[in-house]
């Protein structure tokens, strides 16, 4: 007598889970780390990115090495040094396209949400998340690395936490290892090069020039604690790593 | 087409009806009212902060909404609808937002598909296609559910379109539909009024005679006799109104007004309590916090949901809905 298989049981849970920003008013959910972008948000993030994409290959003819380390399911976090306002915008469009519409590059709360046009700009069409860095203590970064945790996200981060104002990298802070110490969140290294010449700190219109990436293998950090010495340990790690994938540039500025 | 699109932006007649004229005048005297009597009742010291923060807030949120609701109706049929296809657009975010369903962009991409449908077949004034969309949308679902071939999910997903469709495209859209007649300010008008009054009998009732609890576990605040008033309050008022707004039709019969009073006034409770039984299901107090301190734009057009077809298809039997009119003025060559 044949064997006959058991149907395998239905999973019947209905799970209504909220947008994570529900309980909040439009403006104050755009400025928001629980954000969760709905329908329109997707439309005008999916057309600033294809925007954006067209912008870097014509106008900066953005070059990407290593296109094979880029991650292409979330959580995950990219970090690179930062010289630029186009560094975020240069790596998002260096992304697979299905990847960057859930990536949120995390900028500074300070510049960019500080009026609601430029929160209602910066959140609908770069898709960023708020870090006010005047609070950006372990409670703050908490909200983060929650979200990051949940998998759903990935993150595009600058862990020098400002721009080198002279294009020369500056020591990476501890901020990326209260996100990532501890688990097993692949972090990818990344160098951009040009972007400063393109774009420096002092002006607002870009240059027509040349801009490159390279992109490291993807790091974890399971082996750091999550503690003083952890997020230290991640932050030398993470340093030498983007460093090693430029050793002559020293700056982005190149 | 040129008649259709006169009609469209057609102004006139805005103020002549009495019930328009006793709409403005009543809320506008609710405006001027609730802050001075709130001031009276502070000094009095019958009001807690609390008590008062709570009911100016409203106060802020009716201040804002009662011009957006009541201005495009006045202005021209075209702009009423679009009012009301805003609002079915604002009301869906929310109730996306709160079930979840916002994260499938396909599914609430065709709920936004059908919300213009909607719209549209009102503006076209395509009788038949309006009707049809219901069902024709819900297949739609159904079937834009199996693109993704993601089987586990597939009923709650079309389910939760399906229903946000109904009730916030198709079910709210019937208050557009109703700008296809040339008597719709004050049809428009008084079911709004209606609307509002039976939660402001509600909460009087409720709260001076209020004991005993109709549902307790969808709505714990709303007491039977709070239900009670706010029947007693609006369904004679709706009645009434409507012996106005319809005179000499085959609606303008004591018992065919009656009916219509107690649809107006049954439907407004239905709405609120379609609202507590998602909210609770859900396990959030607020489905929305676009206003702060009072809900969001659900919470303000939950009654009309279920009021506007309910009435609009109660009316149209009796008195069809822009008979006067011809249908598909766009749409036919």
């Amino acid at each position: 007598m044949p064997e006959t298989k058991p149907s395998p049981k239905p999973d019947r849970t209905w799970a209504f889970e909220p947008a994570a920003d529900h309980d909040l008013p439009p403006i104050a959910a755009m400025r928001s780390v629980r954000r969760e972008p709905g329908f329109f948000n997707f439309l005008s993030h999916a057309a600033a990115e294809v925007f954006f994409r067209v912008y870097f290959k014509v106008y900066h003819r953005l070059k990407v090495e290593g296109r094979e380390h880029l991650p292409r399911g979330t959580p995950f976090v990219v970090i690179s040094n930062h010289t630029s306002h186009l560094d975020a915008l240069a790596l998002k469009a260096a992304l697979p396209i299905k990847t960057a519409v859930y990536t949120y590059p995390v900028a500074a709360g300070d510049v960019f949400f500080d009026n609601v046009a430029s929160s209602v700009i910066t959140a609908a069409f770069i898709n960023a998340l708020p870090l006010w860095r005047k609070k950006a203590t372990t409670h703050a970064l908490e909200e983060l690395r929650e979200r990051l945790s949940r998998g759903h996200s990935g993150y595009i981060l600058f862990p020098e936490g400002a721009r080198a104002r002279d294009g020369v990298m500056k020591p990476f802070k501890a901020g990326l290892g209260m996100l990532v110490a501890g688990t097993n969140i692949p972090v990818v290294p990344c160098f951009i090069k040009g972007a400063f010449k393109a774009m420096p700190p002092d002006r607002t219109i870009p240059r027509p020039r040349r801009i490159r990436i390279r992109v490291g293998p993807a790091m974890s950090f399971e082996h750091a604690t999550s503690d003083r010495d952890g997020w230290a340990l991640v932050a030398d790690e993470a340093q030498r790593a983007v460093r090693a994938l430029w050793p002559s540039g020293g700056g982005g500025g190149g | 087409m040129d008649e259709a699109i006169k009609y469209l932006f057609s102004t006139r007649g805005a103020l002549s009806h009495p019930v328009t004229q006793f709409t403005i005048a009543f809320t506008a005297a609710a405006l001027v009212l609730a802050p001075a009597t709130t001031l009276v009742l502070e000094r009095m010291g019958r009001l807690t902060d609390v008590m008062r923060r709570d009911i100016m807030s409203r106060y802020y949120t009716w201040l804002l909404l009662i011009p957006l609701m009541i201005g495009p109706i006045l202005w021209c049929p075209l702009a009423a609808m679009v009012m009301v296809c805003a609002a079915s657009f604002l009301c869906y975010r929310e109730y996306a937002r709160a079930t979840g369903l916002f994260r499938f962009h396909a599914m609430s991409g065709m709920v936004g598909l059908g919300i213009i449908l909607v719209f549209l077949t009102s503006v076209d004034h395509w009788y038949r296609l309006f009707l049809a969309l219901a069902p024709l949308m819900c297949t739609v679902f159904a079937a834009g559910g199996v693109i993704p071939d993601e089987p586990k999910g597939y009923i709650q997903r079309v389910a939760l379109a399906a229903v946000g469709f109904l009730l916030l495209g198709s079910g709210l859209g019937h208050l557009g539909y109703m700008a296809n007649d040339r008597n719709y300010r004050p049809i428009m008008c008084m079911l709004i009024l209606c609307v509002h009054l039976s939660d402001l009998a509600g909460f009087i009732f409720g709260r001076a005679f209020g004991r005993r609890k109709l549902f307790p576990n969808t709505s714990p605040r709303k007491t039977l006799e709070g239900h009670i008033g706010a029947l007693l309050v609006t369904a004679p008022v709706a009645a009434y109104l409507g012996h106005l707004v319809f005179p000499e039709t085959r609606l303008d019969t004591p018992a065919r007004l009656a009916l219509l009073g107690l649809i107006i006034a049954v439907g407004s409770q239905v709405g609120d309590l379609v609202l507590g039984s998602i909210k609770r299901d859900i396990g959030i107090k607020d489905i929305g916090a676009t206003f702060p301190g009072s809900g969001g734009f659900l919470d303000r057009f939950t009654s009309l949901m279920v009021v506007a077809p309910a009435a609009f298809h109660y009316i149209n039997i009796l008195d069809p809905f822009g008979a006067d009119r011809a249908g598909r003025l766009f749409t036919l060559p």
